[in-house]
């Protein structure tokens, strides 16, 4: 056996090491930053070095200088003067998180009701129900939970319903990208080699068309209609989209992978190229599809429109954003801080925060879990986020 | 990169300096860092991330030939490995620990894949274009590995670029010690004989 071909494997490298192992870090240190918030035990030694610890950190933000260190540690563990509980969200609409303790809704009043052991949900176009999956089972339940039908099928995830009647449901399982009707009947295959990204429904009139756009594992976009299956378009193999989203009007798709943002027509026409400013992680279109909101680098969240973004909310371990219904606020998903934050982007900018997501989405039987923000339900053409 | 991690950084360019020689002290056990992670010290985990980051990495691509997931399917792992942190048997290796995590989901990732082009219909997409890895044989490695099954791959970057002895690897991948010894010689033959197509 060659010396040289060992030697070989131990000097191979992989693409972009240095960006991927960035990424990761940004990714476990929050993981272990809400892991830590957990433990209850704290080594003695720690609580004896906290009086000193504290009084170097209250020199530094005292200190001229410490302006910027100041600005890190009000962000680097959530944001203070946060409520305790979610007594009322900041606008109207409703709430759906799911995780590993199911799925939830919160009303505007700051109730939750837990609709089941579902792991994913997707609000219909006008919160009447909701699409639900865990495991090998794709249903729809009403608001209350109630089951109104249920498919098994292999592996479910990622349900989205046609906006805006709601009369059809796409979902994932294993690679193939499937669509049913909204009563349960005509389940059918659509596409195979389809990646793991949510379809997305071109809104259109009640009976459709019904055209679905979608990411293959090659990562083109490409566009069916989503009874017959011909394909409208699809674009060239690209960088590894993670979010499709139509404009509320159907006419714009924009297409999300980690450094850019491209916009499509509804013919297929590339309309824009917008370099991102950092490595993405989440987006959302807002309402009215003029703005898009981003988190970046799992560091800040950003808001912006043609190509200039500016931040809104700085946050080491932020993940997830969603709009308003009205367009006037973002949800930022903080599971390092375990908060909930609700930034106001309309008018005069406002900050409201809530702590302790997980106790309050939590039944008390699994482990806490910091639930996934699945919509805010709902603008006229379906929910927001 | 955080302000720990520049100093896990400074750390490790001081150590191969003259003057790193004289001030530098050895890097601390992997073990005192599992301990420092265990009791809450962000620095610790990170040089732990910093210091089986990478080969993690280039195995998993090195099993699936595709960075996207390689970097998700080590990144799971790290995940995965930090939320048992507490569960983790100090008296054995890290490395090894996180390898058989790594080298399972890849396996498990390029099993599904495969699955779903066999299931592919008629419209299927066009290749891609091929993960370029970036080491001077880097490419050849890589083109030299593209005709062995995932289970061979991942016996290669578990014996060459994890370190894992046969024994481990059998365990790890619960295969018999003879069946690790002939992937490793396949492997090996398969990289020798595009290494000297090269040098003709």
């Amino acid at each position: 056996m060659s010396a040289g071909a060992k030697k070989q494997l131990r000097d191979f490298r992989a693409p972009d090491e240095i960006g991927a192992e960035s990424r990761a870090w940004d990714v476990v240190r929050s993981a272990y930053l809400e892991r830590e918030r957990h433990v209850a035990r704290r080594p003695t030694w720690r609580l004896a070095v906290a009086p000193a610890l504290a009084i170097i950190v209250a020199a530094l933000v005292l200190s001229p200088a410490g302006a910027s260190v100041r600005r890190l540690i009000n962000h680097a563990l959530g944001e203070k003067h946060a409520a305790p509980a979610l007594f009322a969200l900041p606008s109207s609409g409703r709430l759906l998180v799911s995780g590993a303790d199911g799925a939830w809704t919160a009303a505007a009043d700051g109730s939750v009701r837990r609709l089941g052991a579902w792991s994913q949900a997707s609000w219909s176009p006008h919160g009447l129900y909701v699409a639900v999956a865990s495991g090998d089972q794709l249903a729809a339940v009403d608001p209350r939970g109630t089951v109104r039908w249920r498919l098994a099928r292999s592996a479910v995830s990622d349900p989205r319903w046609y906006s805006p009647s709601g009369y059809r449901v796409a979902y994932l399982s294993v690679g193939t990208l499937r669509v049913v009707a909204d009563d349960g009947t005509g389940d059918h295959p659509l596409a195979t080699g389809v990646a793991h990204v949510a379809p997305a429904w071109r809104p259109g009139a009640a009976l459709g068309p019904f055209e679905l756009a979608y990411v293959t594992a090659r990562g083109r976009v490409v566009v069916r209609n989503g009874d017959t299956g011909r394909i409208l378009w699809s674009t060239a193999p690209g960088p590894r989209p993670f979010e499709l989203t139509w404009s509320a009007d159907g006419r714009r798709l924009l297409v999300l992978s980690r450094h850019q943002a491209r916009t499509y027509s509804a013919g297929g026409a590339l309309t824009s190229r917008i370099t991102l400013p950092g490595a993405a992680s989440d987006g959302a279109l807002s309402p009215d599809g003029r703005e898009l909101a981003l988190v970046v680098g799992g560091r800040e969240v950003v808001v912006g429109r043609g190509g200039s973004f500016h931040e809104v909310l700085p946050g080491a371990g932020v993940k997830a954003v969603s709009w308003s219904p009205d367009g006037r606020w973002l949800l930022v998903s903080w599971p390092a801080a375990n908060q909930w934050v609700f930034v106001r982007v309309a008018g005069t900018p406002r900050i409201e925060a809530v702590s302790r997501i997980s106790q309050q989405f939590s039944s008390g039987g699994a482990a806490l879990a910091f639930p996934v923000l699945d919509g805010w339900c709902c603008t006229a053409e379906g929910s927001a986020g | 990169m955080s302000p720990a991690g520049e100093s896990v950084r400074a750390e490790s360019l001081a150590v191969s300096g003259e003057l790193g020689r004289r001030r530098a002290r050895p890097p601390r056990s992997e073990q005192a860092l599992i301990r420092g992670a265990l009791a809450g010290s962000e620095a610790d985990l990170e040089a732990l991330f910093r210091r089986f980051w990478p080969r993690a990495y280039r195995a998993a691509f090195l099993i699936v030939h595709d960075h996207a997931a390689a970097e998700d399917i080590a990144q799971e792992a790290f995940l995965a490995a930090i939320r048992r942190l507490d569960r983790f048997d100090r008296r054995r290796r890290f490395g090894p620990w996180l390898g058989a995590i790594v080298a399972n989901r890849a396996i498990d990732w390029a099993r599904a894949r495969s699955a779903r082009r066999e299931t592919a219909d008629g419209g299927a997409d066009p290749p891609s274009p091929p993960d370029t890895p970036v080491g001077r044989y880097s490419q050849e490695v890589l083109a030299a590995l593209a005709a062995l099954t995932p289970e061979h791959r991942a016996v290669i970057a578990l014996r060459y670029l994890l370190e894992y002895s046969p024994g481990e690897i059998a365990r790890t991948l619960e295969l018999p010690r003879g069946t690790v010894n002939s992937r490793l010689r396949r492997g090996l033959d398969a990289l020798e004989t595009r290494l000297k197509e090269m040098d003709r």
